[in-house]
């Protein structure tokens, strides 16, 4: 990012190539909406191109990038009702097992998990789906909401234990 | 020691392997006695992994394509605007001297970047009227009626643009978009294939607003080819009585 800073913009490529797949996991999973997650994609990768400036040395790529996609989906006003279905986006990958029974169940506990993490709070949904981010650590995750480290560990804690309880209510359960 | 409650602050950390050596052994050290932690470390654990087994979506290739297109259309900008800054300083530079071989080499090398830029500036064009041929079939209305509204930046149109947006003018589902679409089009009324293919149009549209805009439309382009068309629409059973007023309007005038 340094090198883009310093002019040699053709390195955001290399960055892209790099990112693009977890940013657009990190929306998807937030917003549950594929087109308008690619469009935000996109969106996350001109401001940083124009703010390039705002980069400052030794600081973590990943971090600045979620930060400012954060922004960017804070600016994102969804209507109600067009949510895309999030099942038909593993359609493709639910190839492997022959059996329909097998599918089937497969695409049902994605459901029933995408329907527990909606009854999350918003702040504890984002701290989760952060957490997920191979890149991210506490470190990171603080910088990124602007809180300090403590208070990040605690929150996605707090946010596992509210999702445990959420499971119990909709009896999902292991090995189901 | 610590409560079964503070143990339960550390699970999601254990799992992810988070913890301290030494907080870890502690807490290692209690779930070997304590049922209830254990059973909470198992739970923690499954919450956990059902989110990290969510699976990302795979990025479509046109994500990649759209990138690119953004990347070098940035670039091409970021260009024009260094060699603006450039004259400015060469001109403030206070070098008197140096000023006659300043004021050639400026010469060469301002015409060699212009060249340069424009060329670059041709090549942005087409891709971005590359990108609004694919922006014209996406499923999302708003995504179609940006494409349209980014036609007016673009300097020009090709006939495979002109195509796609009067095909979008008669089979769009969207009447916003539609409007839209004619509004880019009559911006565009100096081609022929745009006026003969409003003109197609006119008895095709079935919306009354359409309708009255095309006629609009017409009169602002002086089309006096429409008539024909105007008078087809006319014998169509259950037009709008706006509508039929407005045409009839259209045709005395135009004639």
């Amino acid at each position: 990012m340094l090198q883009v800073k310093a002019g040699d913009l053709e390195r955001m490529s290399l960055l892209f190539e790099r990112h693009h797949r977890a940013l657009l996991g990190f929306l998807f999973h937030l917003t549950q909406r594929r087109e308008a997650s690619e469009d935000m994609v996109q969106t996350v990768f001109y401001r940083m191109l124009k703010y390039r400036n705002s980069f400052t040395e030794g600081s973590n790529f990943s971090g600045w990038m979620y930060h400012i996609a954060r922004n960017v989906l804070k600016d994102q006003k969804f209507g109600s009702g067009s949510k895309y279905d999030p099942i038909s986006v593993h359609e493709e990958k639910i190839t492997g097992g022959t059996l329909a029974d097998e599918r089937l169940e497969k695409k049902q506990s994605w459901q029933q998990l995408y329907d527990a993490m909606d009854m999350l709070s918003e702040s504890d949904r984002e701290i989760l789906i952060l957490n997920r981010v191979k890149e991210l650590n506490y470190p990171e995750i603080s910088e990124i909401m602007g809180i300090s480290q403590g208070a990040a560990r605690v929150r996605v804690s707090r946010a596992v234990e509210e999702l445990k309880k959420i499971f119990v209510k909709k009896g999902i359960k292991r090995d189901s | 020691m610590m409560k079964c409650e503070e143990y339960k602050e550390h699970l999601a950390d254990w799992h992810m392997g988070r913890l301290e050596p030494a907080d870890a052994a502690e807490l290692e050290q209690h779930l070997n006695t304590c049922a209830d932690c254990r059973e909470a470390l198992a739970a923690t654990g499954f919450v956990l992994d059902s989110i990290n087994n969510l699976q990302d979506p795979e990025p479509p290739i046109q994500l990649k394509a759209d990138f690119r297109a953004m990347l070098d259309d940035f670039k091409a900008k970021e260009k024009k605007s260094v060699f603006r800054g450039n004259i400015w300083s060469w001109l403030l530079q206070p070098r008197l001297p140096l000023a006659y071989g300043l004021v050639i080499l400026l010469c060469i090398g301002g015409a060699y970047l212009l060249g340069r830029s424009n060329k670059q500036g041709q090549e942005a064009q087409e891709r971005k009227q590359a990108m609004l041929l694919t922006m014209l079939d996406n499923p999302l209305a708003s995504e179609r009626m940006k494409a349209v509204n980014y036609t007016g930046d673009l300097k020009e149109v090709d006939k495979r643009l002109i195509a796609a947006l009067l095909a979008t003018l008669n089979n769009d589902p969207n009447v916003n978009v539609r409007l839209s679409t004619l509004e880019a089009l009559a911006a565009l009324g100096d081609h022929s294939e745009v006026r003969t293919g409003l003109i197609k149009s006119i008895t095709t549209q079935d919306s009354p607003i359409i309708q009255l805009a095309i006629a609009d439309v017409m009169l602002k382009l002086q089309e006096k080819g429409s008539v024909g068309s105007f008078r087809e629409l006319l014998k169509q059973k259950g037009l709008d009585d706006e509508v039929r007023k407005k045409v009839k309007e259209t045709i005395t005038k135009l004639i």
